[in-house]
């Protein structure tokens, strides 16, 4: 009977061990990726989609607006493709979509600069 | 017997109904974000009923929905977040409940369109503007302004920033549909190869099996999948929120 309960105090530690190292790393150990570094890398794919149909959009409209075509697309799908990469840097690097250049302040309770929000997908 | 995986996303009018020239029948998708508002006010108020100090499941339940996204909302918004708890709970719920209902066999999946999802994302997109310049004023728009960007570089890095703003709502609805578009394909696709092999003779109907059991788990990750989108939609909600209020 103490033999059985040591053994589950002794599973228990391990486990708050496991995921005290997952808070802080988003590493479980097992040297593959963690589940945020996997979830932030499927979320890079829409946020650079999304800013090139954006600069696509805004373009074709400034070419039917002013009568450019086809420079104003060109020089849009280049300003969106720049947009895409600052999402995907914003995301990667923690700043999560936050406009204008700020690293954020690290977290007070893991000591990341993700603030906790890196796990969304 | 092969059925078009695709099918199950085609909107079926229940009652007709036509205004002023726009088609505005009552369809089954609409039946379904009903039953996503009845099912989410239900869980709300039925469970809350008892109040009781030692909670029920359905109380522990509702109260852990509730404690998830109030700690969400104050992590990333702080005391301030208080006053858009309602709204970043409302969507969080509006979304899983579409989601979750739709893992119900013969079920439709609402969040599946992108007109829905696509609404869902603007609304959050504008009530975030919105709120930003009501309390910012014209203040609001040095949020496309970097604090210490040479004169030089400003049309450029303004334009830019301004496209990666209007990005947001299509990165927010493309993200939702597109999850529940492909788990629905796939799990419909693979349903497909159960009842094509079973069709056939001999070694195919025993191999029916296979398909199912690949089913079975995809079942389980479209659950997951269905959890993860509202709560990214939720917490993406309160990140835009964040940016409104505090202009960084």
């Amino acid at each position: 009977m103490n033999d059985k309960s040591n053994e589950l105090a002794k599973k228990i530690r391990a486990a708050q061990e496991r995921q005290r190292q997952i808070a802080t790393d988003g590493n479980d150990g097992s040297g593959e990726p963690g589940k945020d570094e996997k979830s932030k890398a499927l979320r890079a794919g829409t946020d650079l989609v999304a800013a090139l149909v954006v600069g696509i959009f805004i373009g074709y409209w400034v070419d039917r607006w002013l009568d450019t075509k086809p420079w104003g697309t060109i020089f849009f799908v280049f300003v969106g493709f720049a947009a895409g990469f600052l999402n995907i840097y914003r995301s990667q690097t923690g700043q999560d979509y936050k406009v204008g250049f700020k690293p954020s302040a690290p977290d007070k309770k893991t000591g990341s600069p993700d603030g906790g929000n890196g796990k969304t997908d | 017997m092969a059925t078009n995986p695709l099918e199950q996303f085609v909107i079926k009018p229940l009652i007709p109904l036509h205004i002023g020239g726009y088609d505005v029948s009552f369809t089954q998708s609409s039946l379904w974000m009903a039953f996503a508002v009845i099912a989410a006010t239900l869980l709300m108020t039925l469970s809350m009923r008892s109040k009781s100090v030692i909670p029920t499941r359905w109380q522990n339940m509702t109260e852990m929905t509730y404690e998830f996204i109030a700690g969400m909302v104050h992590e990333a918004l702080g005391h301030e977040g208080r006053k858009y708890f309602a709204f970043v709970f409302s969507v969080f719920m509006i979304v899983l409940m579409g989601n979750m209902l739709g893992m119900i066999p013969y079920s439709f999946t609402f969040t599946s369109h992108i007109v829905v999802t696509g609404t869902l994302a603007l609304m959050v997109f504008l009530t975030a503007t919105l709120i930003g310049i009501i309390r910012h004023g014209l203040h609001f728009f040095t949020l496309f302004m970097p604090a210490g960007l040479p004169l030089v570089l400003a049309p450029l890095i303004i334009l830019i920033e301004i496209v990666s703003y209007l990005s947001r709502p299509i990165s927010l609805s493309v993200r939702l549909f597109a999850n529940m578009v492909a788990g629905h394909t796939m799990m419909k696709v693979f349903a497909g190869f159960s009842v094509m092999m079973a069709a056939s003779s001999g070694i195919g109907m025993a191999g029916a099996v296979l398909p199912l059991v690949i089913n079975t788990a995809l079942v389980g990750l479209e659950i997951l999948i269905a959890f993860i989108q509202a709560y990214v939609f939720a917490i993406l909600t309160c990140m835009y929120l964040k940016d409104a209020i505090e202009l960084h």
